[in-house]
């Protein structure tokens, strides 16, 4: 403790007094601490660039996750057919996908709501696992539907794309909506069975 | 010689009262605005109590309401001890009092009803930004009036800070309300993008300095060595910190703005800075803390010096806390989450609440000349804050820290974790309702205090003129005095001395963003607001979605993953003011246009867990009831090129028209899937202006934009 020096005695404001103790040195440390830190951050943002700037380390996050996705990709996951599923877990999983996402706009049953109607035989935008997976992942965006590779995976997708194709396809939603694009070939469809 | 004099109490009891008042008033908003976060139908289904509009009535009530009267208590009180001087002009003091009641119930009227600039702890539009001004010049007379008319030689370090917050708030709140009036209660900001976001950051971390930090530093220098009946601890730690801290603070305010579209040398400033401003900080606390050195057994005893004591900490606290949320590791994490509000809340719940409850104990018996009506209620006070306080912020660090973590979070597929944005929100509600119960409890024990102050009023009698015996006029000078002591005498010249101080660090970081044009990048795809687009943007801001939406998406992949491209400086030019928000209890909106159907929003509008269900969001549905005021159309667009934005002249006399036309080609759209719009109302504006966010530089966009 620094020592109490009371040559200030004789300065009273309203009955208060002050010490003129000197300044805990660990305070002094820390303030002095602070002056180098500023000056080397400042240094090395600045003046070396030694750190990355916000745009840089942007890219290199990117880079790191265009690697990342590449070997994800290259993995077996990823190589993952582009083809309707039929197994019981994938046509759950893509109902579950469907209920969490696909509802609000395509009703719980797939009837339709601000969306098409999910349920009838008429296409907007064709019926190939292609046109589904082109579909859900880029959206429609001048319609209203969006794109959704960033929320969800190959499998997710080919998941819920089975699901609709499989399972909403043909039934009776209890609201259905008007039916809009091009009716499928009667004979298409009855091949596809249900 | 001695002479007798009268130190005006009745003005410390009005403010003192005005404290109470508005401090409950205050609270009772933040209960109600907190309670909406988890049930969003507590907005009791009326525009004027909906959290959009009332979160600015809650922050401006505690801050410039209740700890604003309590800075005009404290200082009537002590200034007049301190410089054993009466108030220079007993009509000033009355027209502060009155003029700032006056303008407390005017906010109170005005920002229910949606009129706001939308600019944070600044929201209040321009006629009562100018009444502002007015009684802020009015304290300020008085104050230096009274100085300048003293029996004491020098000024006590509390007066340095009463100098510091006069001096600064007025640069602040003078320069960051530069704005053009529309109507008597509308005006846009005179500064656009990223300027206008630099301007408010500077004012709003300065306020926070200079409105909530300063004057209570010079309370704390008064009341604190008086309650504990100790010496302060050391005068030179006071000059040292005093001078650092005003200095130093001003340069901080770029730290809110971290990973923003601010040029980085402005960042950088702000992060450093911000680091030196520990040391300046904790010597207040430490001079505070240091003081009781030999009284803690009364701190044991005393609920007063117990609420300073956690007043003091909490302060060294946030102080610490504040300088880490700078560092841009941190801020990656931290910024737009619960974990703000909860930083924020140490500060105000304990250095400001605490403190300004230590001092009504305090005060209110010492004018009323009697005891404290209940010691135990005041203990209980005491619990009742800390236990709020604690159950506040811990609620709100463990939900600021979850949804960071939950926002950034990428599946081992690369995608994100939480795609969805309302599965981070579910995940906190709980604490969302913790939250609001700590905030309870506090509002609680201010209620038991209210009740303890006014019996403890009716036990007594205003001493209205308390008498004093003081030398006649100034004692003789210390002429062997250091530069210091010396510099303490000259009022005139320390209050100089204190304006160059807090200017440098403004002039250093404004010059360069207005004047250098490399700073702002322009790009040329960024074309100015259509008029309906303007219109939705006003309702935008009426509605204050800026209180829980950003529009600033930063350079991290789980940002431009979930939100799209990153926010770039160009984009900003023509948004006066700027809406970057500084809270995200919904998803950033700065690319949204385009992303949904307009039946979608309208639809989200009115009940939004239709399309999101376990959404918060409340519903809006007198959106598509009220109408825009298209009388007023040619008006904002002229409004807009006098402030530089680009518009063709034709623009403004087509106005109408090319709103109009926009306004038909959504209601043509709704109608394909079933709604019925009117074309003139809010929501067909705001949906325009939905679509619109951030699509500018999109490389192709299917979307037709009608360009003015």
């Amino acid at each position: 403790m620094a020592k109490n020096r009371d040559d200030l005695t004789n300065h009273d404001y309203d009955g208060i007094q002050e010490y003129d103790n000197d300044l805990p040195p660990w305070w002094i440390f820390i303030f002095y601490l602070s002056f180098v830190f500023a000056l080397i951050y400042l240094l090395n943002y600045h003046v070396f660039r030694t750190a990355p700037l916000q745009s840089q380390e942007y890219a290199m996050e990117m880079e790191m996750a265009r690697a990342e996705l590449a070997a994800i990709e290259a993995s077996a996951s990823a190589r993952l057919p582009l083809a309707f599923m039929d197994k019981v877990t994938d046509l759950e999983t893509g109902k579950q996908i469907f209920t969490k996402y696909c509802v609000p706009c395509h009703g719980p049953d797939g009837g339709g709501t601000v969306g098409p109607n999910l349920t009838d035989h008429y296409f907007l935008h064709g019926n190939t696992v292609e046109d589904y997976f082109n579909v859900i992942s880029l959206g429609v965006p001048e319609k209203g539907m969006i794109p959704w590779n960033k929320t969800l995976s190959r499998r997710e997708i080919l998941q819920v794309a089975s699901y609709i194709q499989n399972r909403l396809q043909g039934s009776i939603p209890a609201n259905p909506k008007e039916p809009q694009g091009t009716p499928l070939d009667q004979r298409i469809s009855m091949l596809w069975g249900n | 010689m001695q002479t007798t004099i009268y130190y005006d109490n009745k003005i410390v009891r009005n403010f003192a009262w005005a404290t109470v008042l508005w401090g409950i008033v205050g609270m009772l908003v933040g209960v109600l605005i907190a309670v909406q976060l988890f049930l969003p139908e507590a907005n009791l289904n009326t525009p004027y109590t909906t959290y959009g509009r009332i979160r600015p009535l809650h922050t401006n009530a505690v801050i410039f309401a209740f700890v604003g009267n309590a800075i005009f208590m404290g200082v009537y009180y002590s200034l007049q001890r301190l410089l054993k001087a009466r108030m220079w002009s007993d009509a000033l003091s009355q027209i502060n009092f009155w003029g700032w009641q006056l303008i407390i119930v005017a906010a109170a009227l005005t920002l229910p009803l949606g009129y706001t600039s939308s600019k944070e702890y600044a929201e209040l539009e321009w006629p009562i930004d100018i009444a502002i001004t007015i009684i802020w010049v009015v304290f300020g007379l008085n104050l230096i009036m009274t100085i300048l008319n003293r029996r004491e030689k020098h000024m006590y370090v509390a007066i340095w800070f009463y100098i510091a917050t006069f001096v600064t708030v007025a640069v602040l709140h003078i320069v960051n309300s530069f704005e053009l009036p529309l109507t008597l209660f509308k005006s846009y900001s005179y500064y656009a993008g990223v300027q206008d976001a630099l301007v408010q950051w500077w004012y709003g971390h300065n306020a926070v300095a200079f409105f909530l930090t300063t004057p209570y530093l010079g309370l704390m220098y008064y009341f604190l060595p008086k309650v504990a009946q100790r010496p302060v601890y050391s005068y030179r730690l006071s000059i040292i910190h005093f001078w650092s801290l005003i200095f130093i603070y001003i340069w901080a305010g770029p730290h809110h703005l971290l990973y923003s579209s601010l040029p980085e040398w402005a960042q950088s400033l702000g992060v450093v800075f911000s680091i030196m401003l520990i040391a300046p900080s904790w010597g207040g606390m430490i001079n505070g803390l240091l003081t009781l050195r030999g009284v803690w057994d009364k701190v044991r005893e005393d609920p007063v010096l117990k609420m300073m004591v956690v007043a003091i900490t909490g302060y060294g606290m946030a102080t610490f806390e504040g300088p880490m949320h700078s560092l841009k590791s941190v801020n990656a994490l931290s910024h737009f989450t619960d974990w703000i509000p909860a930083h924020v809340h140490v500060g105000t719940l304990a250095w400001n609440g605490m403190f300004t409850f230590a001092v009504l104990y305090y005060i209110i018996p010492k004018i009323f000349r009697t005891e404290l009506y209940s010691l135990r209620l005041a203990n209980a006070h005491f619990w009742l804050s800390t236990i709020g306080l604690v159950f506040w912020v811990v609620a709100m660090y463990w939900s600021g820290i979850t949804q960071g973590l939950m926002w950034k979070q990428f599946t081992s597929e690369g995608t994100l974790q939480y795609p969805n944005f309302l599965e981070t929100v579910i995940q906190i509600i709980p604490m969302y309702m913790v939250r609001a119960l700590g905030g309870g409890i506090y509002l609680v024990g201010a209620l038991i205090m209210a009740y303890n102050l006014i019996r403890t009023a009716a036990s007594g009698h205003l001493v209205s003129n308390e008498p004093a015996i003081v030398p006649d006029r100034n004692p003789n000078a210390h002429e062997t005095a250091s530069w210091h002591r010396r510099l303490e005498g000259k009022p005139a010249l320390f209050s100089i001395l204190v304006t160059l101080a807090i200017l440098i660090g403004g002039i250093v970081e404004f010059l360069p963003t207005f004047l250098v044009k490399s700073n702002i990048p322009t790009l040329s795809s960024v074309k100015p607001y259509t008029p309906l687009e303007l219109h939705g943007r006003d309702v935008y801001i009426k509605e204050g979605c800026v209180g829980c939406h950003s529009q600033m998406i930063r350079p991290f992949r789980s940002e431009t993953e979930r939100y799209g491209e990153y926010s770039k400086a160009g984009e900003f030019i023509y948004d006066h003011p700027f809406l970057w928000g500084s809270k995200r209890t919904g998803p950033d909106l700065h690319r949204v246009g385009g992303k949904y159907p307009d039946s979608w929003h309208y639809n989200h509008m009115m009940v939004p867990e239709r399309m999101s269900p376990g959404s918060i969001m409340p519903a809006y549905p007198w959106l598509a009831e009220n109408l825009i005021d298209t009388s007023l159309t040619k008006d904002m667009v002229s409004a807009m090129r006098t402030l530089g934005v680009p518009y063709a002249k034709q623009t403004t006399a087509d106005a109408s028209a090319l709103l109009d036309q926009q306004a038909a080609q959504i209601t043509e759209r709704l109608k394909k899937d079933g709604i019925i719009a009117h074309n003139h109302s809010e929501m067909v504006a705001l949906i325009a202006y939905l679509q619109r966010l951030g699509i500018d530089i999109r490389q192709s966009t299917t979307r037709q934009i009608n360009t003015p």
